[in-house]
């Protein structure tokens, strides 16, 4: 069949087309020719000079930044999707009906509230003189340390995180066929069981998505990083920042905003891809 | 055929909220045989075998496995297989992961549970299919990768809810031979539930004809089908004509109705007990057993004077729609050649007639 392009298809489709190549398409291109820009006297100029990538690429602060922010983000998404998931099986088989709209609702609350607000109310709680400290003191405990500290970090990625992964868990959640779950057990496949050889296989892509979405937040987060781990050990969020700051290196800082849109699309590929194994069609 | 019962249900009572699915079921299900059990939708059929298959707890009575009380027994302690509507097949495992699932889960080791999935495999015949996903077979094929994952434990009972009723026709036919022999050669008693009479009364050495709740006749299919035994039972198979009336004697040499078509005489082994004189009695005839001719017969029993109102042809035999005076519908079954000779156009008067053993009376009026 021939499509054919209508006026009608045009009215609503470009807007988005604009906005998209505007907002997206040009940026994007533009970091990228930035990248090949140089730097003289605090002054950027037009250029094509692969310097930037060089000088980059070989700076062992880069790469410890590209290693902490990989793995945090990593271990974000994974306690993320450990400690959402039990969550996210309770409102999909444990709810009524009724329980489970308003336990998605609970969920969207934290939207409502600026991530930044709910980093900084974390700093009330965790900072040394602040609420936790004080009621350890209270038995005798503490004061422990847990402010700017890499664990604060992963509080921080976790408030950023949970809420998402618990809807996007709960999605996959609730549409796996019942019937699956009762013929596990009419096998001899026990509660716990089923979840491990029926739940999680059924449910694999909206778990693995979910999981890509904490990467993805977690890896590009510049909130919690400065404002709970203290900026120490710094990541590439702070290093762009810090780049951006030191002598007017934009080019450099689209080396690392690049290098990070690589990481995040080749996480985002093989997280598709592993989501979909062994499913044809 | 051996006699041993296998499962009793015992004054089995199922409610969901006030509403009761099904009331006081007393039945027993021998060792080795095919019971279908038959009724439309919501009458309790499915939820009999889920109560069997520990999928829902019975609310009163006892259900007894091999004697032992089960009612409390949690479905994966059981074995007591069962193949879905749906099918139920896991998406995320290939078809030899699917077959050896259940053995898995029992601990059997790898290199027996693929030899037993082998096995099973091959005598379904989709051993070339072992390594396919689902998604990639067809509606047959699927079916029997559920019987082969079902029947790999060698279970001494299959439960089944309409496995067949996404099938087309054809392939129907076809998987009901292919039951029918699995069952013959395993000796594994197979539980069918359905809403399809040919279905149950193909495959089926008994069925179990359920309404509300409530089991209406257990019989031979040829039992259920001669003599159905409720006003319900005849008017769910629909191969019974039905009378009602009002019962004027009863005799060593029969029964006598009254009824709208006319005067009726049954013979009195005909009737599962003997009705009251005066009492409302309803009776079935098998609308292959009506006669048909154009002047009354001679011994004008039974007679009832009709007209032709249509006609339908299915293979060999002609089914004739007739009308009494009083507006009520008969339905005949004749093969051709018993019809030759016969005027049938629409509108046409005939006799329709049928000896007094082929009437039965049915039970509760």
């Amino acid at each position: 069949m021939r499509r054919h392009v209508t006026l009608y298809g045009l009215t609503f489709s470009l807007p988005l087309l604009i906005w998209q190549v505007l907002f997206f398409v040009f940026p994007l291109v533009f970091l990228v020719a930035l990248s090949f820009w140089t730097v003289k006297n605090f002054a950027m100029r037009p250029d094509f000079d692969t310097i930037n990538w060089v000088t980059m690429f070989s700076r062992k602060v880069f790469w410890q930044a590209y290693g902490t922010t990989f793995v945090l983000a990593t271990a974000a998404a994974a306690l993320t999707s450990i400690l959402a998931f039990p969550c996210a099986y309770a409102i999909a088989f444990k709810l009524s009906d009724n329980a489970r709209r308003w336990a998605v609702f609970l969920m969207v609350i934290p939207f409502f509230t600026s991530y930044l607000v709910r980093v900084y109310s974390w700093q009330i709680f965790l900072s040394d003189a602040g609420i936790i400290n004080v009621l350890l003191g209270w038995i005798g405990l503490g004061p422990f340390h847990m402010l700017n500290t890499v664990g604060a970090t992963i509080i921080g990625y976790l408030t950023l995180c949970f809420p998402l992964a618990v809807l996007l868990q709960l999605f996959s959640l609730v549409f796996i066929d019942r019937t699956l779950i009762e013929a596990a057990h009419n096998m001899r496949c026990g509660r716990l069981r089923t979840v491990f050889a029926v739940v999680i296989p059924s449910a694999r892509v909206g778990l693995v998505i979910a999981a890509l979405f904490c990467f993805i937040l977690s890896f590009g987060d510049f909130v919690s990083p400065i404002y709970l781990g203290g900026g120490d050990p710094t990541t590439l969020s702070i290093l762009i920042t810090d780049t951006t700051k030191s002598g007017q290196q934009w080019p450099r800082a689209a080396v690392i905003a690049l290098t990070m849109v690589g990481t995040l699309l080749a996480v985002a590929f093989l997280a598709v891809k592993f989501a979909y194994k062994g499913r044809t069609k | 055929m051996q006699r041993d019962t296998l499962v009793s249900f015992e004054g089995v009572v199922k409610r969901f909220g006030a509403y009761v699915a099904v009331q006081k079921l007393d039945f027993q299900i021998h060792k080795g045989e095919f019971l279908a059990i038959m009724g439309s939708s919501g009458c309790g059929k499915t939820t009999t075998l889920r109560m069997l298959a520990g999928l829902e707890a019975p609310s009163e009575g006892v259900i007894r496995l091999s004697g032992k009380p089960i009612n409390d027994l949690p479905t994966w302690s059981r074995d007591t297989p069962m193949v879905w509507q749906s099918l139920a097949l896991f998406p995320f495992l290939n078809v030899r992961e699917n077959v050896e699932f259940a053995l898995k889960m029992r601990g059997v080791g790898k290199a027996e549970r693929q030899r037993r999935a082998e096995q099973w495999l091959d005598r379904m015949q989709i051993g070339e299919f072992a390594e396919r996903n689902i998604a990639q077979l067809s509606g047959g094929q699927r079916q029997r990768v559920a019987l082969a994952r079902s029947l790999v434990v060698e279970p001494e009972i299959l439960l089944l809810d309409e496995p067949l009723s996404a099938l087309d026709a054809a392939l129907k036919v076809r998987m009901q031979s292919v039951l029918k022999n699995l069952q013959r050669e395993t000796g594994i008693t197979f539980v069918y539930v359905t809403h399809s009479q040919s279905e149950a009364f193909s495959m089926a050495d008994r069925v179990v004809i359920m309404s509300r709740g409530v089991i209406e006749q257990i019989g031979t299919p040829q039992e259920i089908y001669r003599t159905p035994r409720t006003r319900f039972v005849a008017d769910f198979l629909g191969s019974s004509n039905i009378f009602t009336g009002k019962v004027t004697s009863v005799g060593g040499a029969g029964i006598a109705l009254q009824t709208d078509s006319g005067p009726m005489q049954l013979s009195a082994s005909n009737a599962a007990s003997a009705p009251v004189v005066g009492s409302t009695a309803t009776v079935t005839v098998l609308d292959t057993k009506m006669r048909l001719s154009v002047t009354p017969p001679a011994d004008g029993v039974n007679v009832v004077p009709v007209r032709v109102i249509g006609e339908e042809f299915v293979g060999a035999t002609a089914t004739l729609y007739l009308e009494t005076a009083k507006g009520q519908e008969i339905r005949v079954q004749k093969g051709h050649e018993e019809l030759t000779g016969l005027p049938l156009g629409i509108g046409q008067a005939l006799f329709t007639s049928w000896s007094p053993e082929d009437g039965h009376l049915v039970a509760g009026g």
